[in-house]
C-alpha cells in the first residue's frame, strides 16, 4: 500500500453512475471508490466501457445518471481544466507544433508561471521521468515511443494534479520497453504519493501495477480487488478467463452435496465447499495449467481425468503441454525439470486437488 | 534492363516537357503580344516594345480597375476565411445534428455553372432593390470561394487529432487558450492555403464580377469588354501583369508556408 496521509479515504466517488449514449449504454450503473494515492487499474476488453468510465472521472463525459464526487464534493458538471486531475491519452496527445520543452510546460503556461519558472520546473520534471536536459529544444515528433511517453508523464506532473489518469498509454509499446515503464510508473506513482486510475485491456499490466484493479464487461463493474484476489478468487468465469489461460470444465450437480457431474468431459468431480455455488445446478470448475499434475503410476488425486498429449510448446522456463480429454483441449505446464518427454499420441492421466481449483458461476 | 529504365526516365520528361509546353505557351503568347510595337499581334513579333506596358502603367482608368480587383480580392480574402476557418470546424471537427446535410448544402454553390450563378444573384439583388457595385461583387465571390475555401481548411481540420484539444483543455486551458496555443497555430497551413485560393479565385473571376459587380469594372472584366470592343495591346500587357500579381501571390504564400513548416520542425 502507498504511503499516504489519508490511506482509507475515497478520493473519487461514483455513486449509481450510468452513461448512455442515445440508446447504447456504455456504463450501466455502477458504484466505485477510488482510494486516496492508490494505483488503480481498470481492466476489460474494447467496448467494456472502461474508457467511458475514465472519461467521466475526467470531466470529458457527463454522466447521464448518478453522482461523482471529489473529497465528498458533487462534481458532475465540472469541466476537466477545473479538476485536480490530468489525464494522459492513449495517443499521448503531445501538441506538434511545440518542442518537448514547451510541451511541459503547457499546464503552467496557461496558468500564467513566468517563463524562468516555467523551464525551472520543466527541467526538474524531465529528470523526473528520466529524459536528458538536452530534449527540452527537441521537437516532440522527433522523439521516439518511450520518449514520448515520457514527455506526456511530465506534462501530466507538470499540471500537479492529485489524481492522473492513463488511458492506454503503453497500448502502442513493444513488448521490453512497456515492462520497463510499468515499473517506472509503479515507482513514479510511490516517489510521488498521488492516485493514479489506469485503463488497460492487458491484464498482465494491470497484475504488475496496482494495488487494486477493477474487471469490467458489457458496460458493468464485474469484481474489484487486490490483483491476489482477482486472480484467486475470480467472480465468474469471464473474470476467470480473462485472468490469463486457464481449463474451464463444465458441470452439473450430482447426488452429494460436493459432487459434480461432467457436462462437457466425463467424470464425477469433487470442488472445495465453497458460498458462490451453493445453491447453484450448474457450475464451471477453473484449473489454472500450473495446478493440474500428469498423475503417475500410483499416484493419486482429488480428480482425474484420462487424455492424449497432442502438443507440446516451450515457454521458456516452462513447458506447456495440449492434452486433448474428449472433445475438449487441457491445458497443462510443467517446469522444465517436470518435463514429460513423451511423444504426441501418448495417453496420460492428469489430476488436480479440489483446494487448486476455483468453482465459478457463468 | 538499364537501358529500358533510361528510356522510360525519357519519355517521362519528354511527355512532361511536353504537357508543360502545352500548358504555358498560350501565357507566354499573352506576354508577347504585350511587347509587340504593332497594334495587331502577328506571329513571329516583327519588333519589340515596351510601349503598351508604359501606357498601362500611365493610365488612370486601369489604376481604378486594378484597385477595384485589389480591394475585392482582399476583402473576399479576409472575409472568407473567417467564414471558412469556422465553417471548416463545424464541417469537419463537430459532431452535431445536420452536420451531413450542412456538409453537401455548403458544397452546393461550386457546382452551379458561375454563369448561372451570377444571373440568380444579380436578379436576387435587384429583386431586393439593392444596387449593384463591387460591394456586390465581394457577396457573389464569397458565395462561390467560402465552400472551396471552406473544404480546403477541412481537410486540415480532418488530418487533427481531437484529443489535442481535449487535453490543452484537461492541462488547465480555457477555450480562448485552447484556440490560440493549440487549434490555430496546428490549421495554419490550410488557412495559408485557403486564404491564397481565395485570393486568386477573386482576382481572377470573371463571369460573377460581370454580373454584380454593376458599373464598377474589375481587371477581367475590363479584359472581356476591350477584348469585344476597342482591342489594344494593354490588354495582354494588363493580363500579363494580372498573372504575374496572382504569381506573385502564389510565391509569397508559399515562402510563408515554408517559413512555418520551418518553424514547426525546429
Amino acid at each position: 500500500m502507498p504511503t499516504t496521509d489519508k490511506p482509507n479515504l475515497p478520493i473519487l466517488q461514483l455513486v449509481g453512475v450510468r452513461k448512455t449514449f442515445g440508446d447504447f449504454v456504455a456504463v450501466e450503473t455502477l458504484d466505485l471508490d477510488v482510494m486516496e494515492g492508490e494505483f488503480l487499474t481498470i481492466v476489460g476488453p474494447s467496448g467494456s466501457g472502461k474508457t467511458t468510465l475514465l472519461r467521466m472521472l475526467a470531466g470529458m463525459e457527463a454522466p447521464s445518471a448518478g453522482d461523482i464526487s471529489l473529497r465528498g464534493v458533487r462534481i458532475n458538471e465540472m469541466p476537466p481544466e477545473k479538476r485536480p486531475t490530468c489525464m494522459v491519452f492513449q495517443s499521448l496527445a503531445l501538441f506538434p507544433h511545440k518542442s518537448v520543452g514547451e510541451n511541459i510546460e503547457f499546464p503552467l503556461k496557461m496558468r500564467g508561471v513566468p517563463a524562468k519558472a516555467r523551464k525551472a520546473r520543466a527541467l526538474e520534471l524531465m529528470g523526473v521521468v528520466r529524459l536528458p536536459e538536452s530534449y527540452y529544444a527537441k521537437n516532440v515528433m522527433k522523439c521516439s515511443g518511450g520518449e514520448r511517453q515520457r514527455v506526456a508523464l511530465a506534462r501530466a506532473l507538470a499540471y500537479d494534479p492529485d489524481v492522473l489518469f492513463f488511458d492506454e498509454p503503453l497500448s502502442a509499446i513493444d513488448y521490453k520497453l512497456k515492462k520497463v515503464l510499468e515499473k517506472e510508473l509503479k515507482d513514479l506513482h510511490r516517489e510521488t504519493g498521488k492516485t493514479f486510475v489506469y485503463i488497460t485491456h492487458s491484464l498482465e499490466e494491470a497484475m504488475v501495477m496496482s494495488d487494486r484493479i477493477g474487471v469490467m464487461r458489457s458496460g458493468r463493474l464485474v469484481q474489484v480487488g487486490t490483483p491476489e484476489e482477482i486472480y484467486a478468487k475470480p467472480v465468474d468465469r469471464f473474470v476467470s478467463e480473462f485472468m490469463g489461460e486457464v481449463n474451464v470444465i463444465a458441470v452439473e450437480r450430482a447426488a452429494g452435496v460436493e459432487d459434480w457431474t461432467g457436462v462437457d468431459v466425463p467424470g464425477r468431480f469433487t470442488l472445495a465447499p465453497c458460498q458462490e455455488i451453493a445453491d447453484a445446478a450448474t457450475a464451471y470448475v477453473v484449473v489454472r495449467p500450473e495446478y493440474l499434475r500428469v498423475l503417475g503410476e500410483g499416484a493419486g488425486a482429488d480428480n482425474a481425468l484420462e487424455g492424449v498429449i497432442y502438443n507440446e510448446y516451450a515457454l521458456g522456463s516452462r513447458i506447456q503441454y495440449q492434452v486433448r480429454v474428449g472433445e475438449k483441449v487441457m491445458l497443462v505446464e510443467l517446469s522444465r525439470a517436470q518435463a514429460l518427454h513423451a511423444a504426441p499420441g501418448q495417453r496420460v492421466r492428469l489430476g488436480w486437488d479440489a483446494r487448486d481449483a476455483i468453482a465459478v458461476r457463468n | 534492363m538499364d537501358q529500358a529504365r533510361r528510356r522510360t526516365a525519357l519519355l517521362v520528361s519528354l511527355w512532361t516537357g511536353l504537357i508543360a509546353l502545352l500548358l504555358y505557351l498560350p501565357i507566354l503568347c499573352g506576354a508577347l503580344a504585350s511587347l509587340s510595337k504593332g497594334r495587331y499581334f502577328g506571329f513571329p513579333v516583327r519588333a519589340f516594345s515596351t510601349e503598351w506596358w508604359e501606357r498601362t502603367f500611365a493610365s488612370i482608368e486601369i489604376g481604378m480597375i486594378v484597385e477595384n480587383s485589389l480591394l475585392v480580392a482582399a476583402l473576399v480574402t479576409l472575409l472568407s476565411v473567417v467564414f471558412a476557418f469556422f465553417g471548416a470546424l463545424a464541417f469537419a471537427r463537430y459532431d452535431w445534428k445536420g452536420r451531413r446535410l450542412f456538409q453537401k448544402l455548403v458544397l452546393l454553390p461550386i457546382f452551379f455553372p458561375q454563369p448561372v450563378l451570377g444571373l440568380a444573384l444579380l436578379l436576387w439583388f435587384s429583386a431586393l432593390g439593392i444596387q449593384t457595385s463591387w460591394m456586390t461583387a465581394v457577396f457573389a465571390h464569397l458565395v462561390w470561394i467560402v465552400p472551396v475555401v471552406t473544404l480546403i481548411i477541412a481537410i486540415q481540420v480532418y488530418g487533427f487529432d481531437p484529443a489535442l484539444e481535449e487535453a490543452a483543455r484537461d492541462l488547465g486551458a480555457s477555450r480562448w487558450q485552447v484556440l490560440r496555443e493549440v487549434t490555430l497555430p496546428l490549421l495554419w497551413p490550410g488557412i495559408w492555403s485557403g486564404a491564397l485560393f481565395a485570393f486568386l479565385l477573386s482576382w481572377g473571376n470573371f463571369p460573377l464580377s460581370l454580373y454584380t459587380a454593376g458599373a464598377d469594372s474589375t481587371v477581367p472584366k475590363w479584359l472581356y469588354s476591350k477584348m469585344v470592343a476597342g482591342y489594344t495591346p494593354m490588354v495582354p500587357a494588363l493580363g500579363t501583369m494580372s498573372t504575374l500579381v496572382a504569381a506573385a501571390a502564389l510565391l509569397l504564400g508559399g515562402l510563408v508556408m515554408l517559413l512555418l513548416r520551418r518553424r514547426s520542425a525546429a
